[in-house]
């Protein structure tokens, strides 16, 4: 399909067609309401024209459609909140976002100061959300568990308040701490970046210089069983073609998720193993294929959650869970983070960067104050509608531009796109492809769609 | 002797059935690298 072809076909209709590289079909999509149909691309003319069944439906229904995207990029109200208890890490990572200097001589949050956040955190969230539904609170980092007699006390206090998480670089997680953190039902994010100590060690040492692989292995061995638990491999020039390894591995741990990130280009020390955009689809595709195989070879998935993402984002704009492919994205709107000195930001991704400062939690006007500051605005303003090329971008709310920091600090203002734009088309157009082939259930969760209604249904 | 063939009439192939789906809920998202399916039963 030549590009001249999508031209006539969008000529004579508000569906705009994308070539998205399969046999028999193309996508066309109205770009505002992040409505898609999958149509016979030898057909797309007559498939789009005035009269034409799916138009008329669409036509039907698109009201309702914009509605339901405005609601979702500019009326939520925060639900949940990134903890950083310490600025501290053990480990040195190349691509970290957060400065060195704060991780190596960084401060800790006491844990009197840390119930007072939390007791803060849950009276605001008990303002704006349902009576019923909890906030979600995950200790992030630099390494939460650095800090780990202040986490466990306050998960501890809150247990009835928040639904907790943390996401941590697995070093310290030791039997007692499993054993803490299962029994409470909190969820488990771990960090790993090669099949083997080889491949991790390139983007991922102490600062003394010590591989953590064997240690991130032990501590996937303590979770095998436990229902919430996921591992996150940020993908680089180091690690890209060993991420089908990756998902073996993952596979044969029994993870139940796993996220392969394009890591986030925030600071320069990130650019240096940054893969070109036709790297990483080749890689990431190649590992979704491979978690296709072994889930049909033995009848257990491991969901690539960031992927999954963005299946969501096509099928059930609403139901998606991660707020990075979205414009505005989540950060300042949907969640916040906290920094250990009690700064809020819109997003960890911030943390390093003073200016996104949105003042502190205990001080002034707290969190409403920061939601309404210049700070936050500045990321929850960030609308791909406004800025090119995304504003011309048939995919655009499948996608979000993601990240305003890397975006602001990479390609230098919010109304740039991320460092990944190439890539972000093509992982759509795989998304497409896997739906017109009929897979794409078999890359989500079991019950995925769960408390979903059908608004459109054309097959 | 020639024998008249004649051509055979070129069919239209039958267009391959569109497919289009959407769901909605309530919007539940928050997460950034932390991959929150929290509502999943988490006991070991």
């Amino acid at each position: 399909m030549t590009n001249a072809t999508c031209a006539r076909a969008a000529s004579v209709s508000p569906l705009v067609p994308v070539d998205i590289g399969h046999d028999v079909y193309a996508a066309v999509t109205d770009p505002e309401t992040a409505f898609w149909a999958l149509v016979d691309k030898t057909r797309i003319a007559e498939s789009i024209a005035e009269g034409s069944p799916l138009l008329e439906n669409f036509r039907e229904k698109s009201d309702s459609f914009a509605k339901e995207l405005q609601a979702l990029r500019f009326e939520l109200t925060p639900s949940g909140v990134y903890l950083n208890p310490t600025e501290r890490c053990n480990l040195n990572c190349t691509y970290c976002y957060l400065p060195g200097k704060q991780r190596s001589e960084g401060q800790h949050m006491s844990e009197s100061t840390l119930v007072a956040a939390l007791t803060r955190l849950r009276d605001y969230f008990r303002s704006v959300m349902p009576e019923g539904r909890l906030p979600r609170a995950i200790f992030h980092g630099a390494e939460p568990l650095m800090n780990k007699g202040a986490v466990f006390a306050a998960i501890e206090e809150f247990r009835d308040d928040f639904a907790f998480g943390i996401q941590t670089n697995g070093t310290l997680l030791d039997d007692a701490a499993v054993d803490f953190l299962t029994a409470r039902n909190v969820s488990i994010g771990l960090s790993l970046d090669g099949p083997v100590a080889g491949i991790t060690d390139a983007t991922r040492l102490t600062w003394g210089g010590k591989s953590v692989h064997e240690k991130v292995l032990k501590a996937m061995e303590k979770l095998r069983g436990y229902g919430s638990w996921s591992v996150i491999t940020t993908c680089t020039t180091e690690n890209l073609k060993h991420l089908t390894q990756m998902v073996e591995l993952f596979h044969a741990h029994e993870v139940p998720t796993c996220m392969l990130n394009t890591l986030r280009c925030t600071l320069p020390g990130a650019r240096g193993v940054k893969p070109a955009d036709a790297d990483m689809g080749k890689a990431l595709f190649a590992a979704l294929d491979r978690t296709h195989a072994l889930y049909q070879k033995t009848g257990r998935k491991l969901v690539v959650a960031n992927f999954a993402n963005i299946l969501i984002a096509i099928l059930a704009p609403t139901a998606r869970r991660l707020m990075c492919d979205i414009s505005p994205c989540g950060g300042g709107r949907a969640f916040f983070a906290l920094a250990a000195d009690g700064s809020l930001y819109p997003c960890s991704e911030f943390i390093g960067l003073p200016r996104f400062n949105g003042g502190n939690l205990f001080e002034g006007g707290g969190i409403e104050a920061a939601l309404k500051s210049d700070a936050f605005g500045a990321v929850t303003s960030r609308n791909v509608d406004r800025f090119a090329p995304c504003s011309d971008c048939a995919i655009r709310h499948f996608c979000g531009s993601p990240c305003p920091a890397e975006a602001h600090e990479m390609n230098g203002g919010m109304d740039r796109i991320g460092a990944f734009c190439d890539f972000y088309k093509e992982q759509v157009n795989y998304a497409l492809r896997l739906i017109a082939d009929g897979k794409s259930d078999n890359y989500l969760w079991d019950g995925w769609d769960e408390g979903t209604d059908t608004t459109f249904l054309m097959r | 002797m020639t024998q008249n063939v004649q051509a055979p009439v070129p069919t239209k192939q039958a267009a391959a059935p569109t497919i289009a789906v959407r769901k909605s809920c309530n919007p539940d998202g928050i997460g950034l690298s932390h991959y929150v399916l929290m509502d999943r039963k988490a006991a070991k």
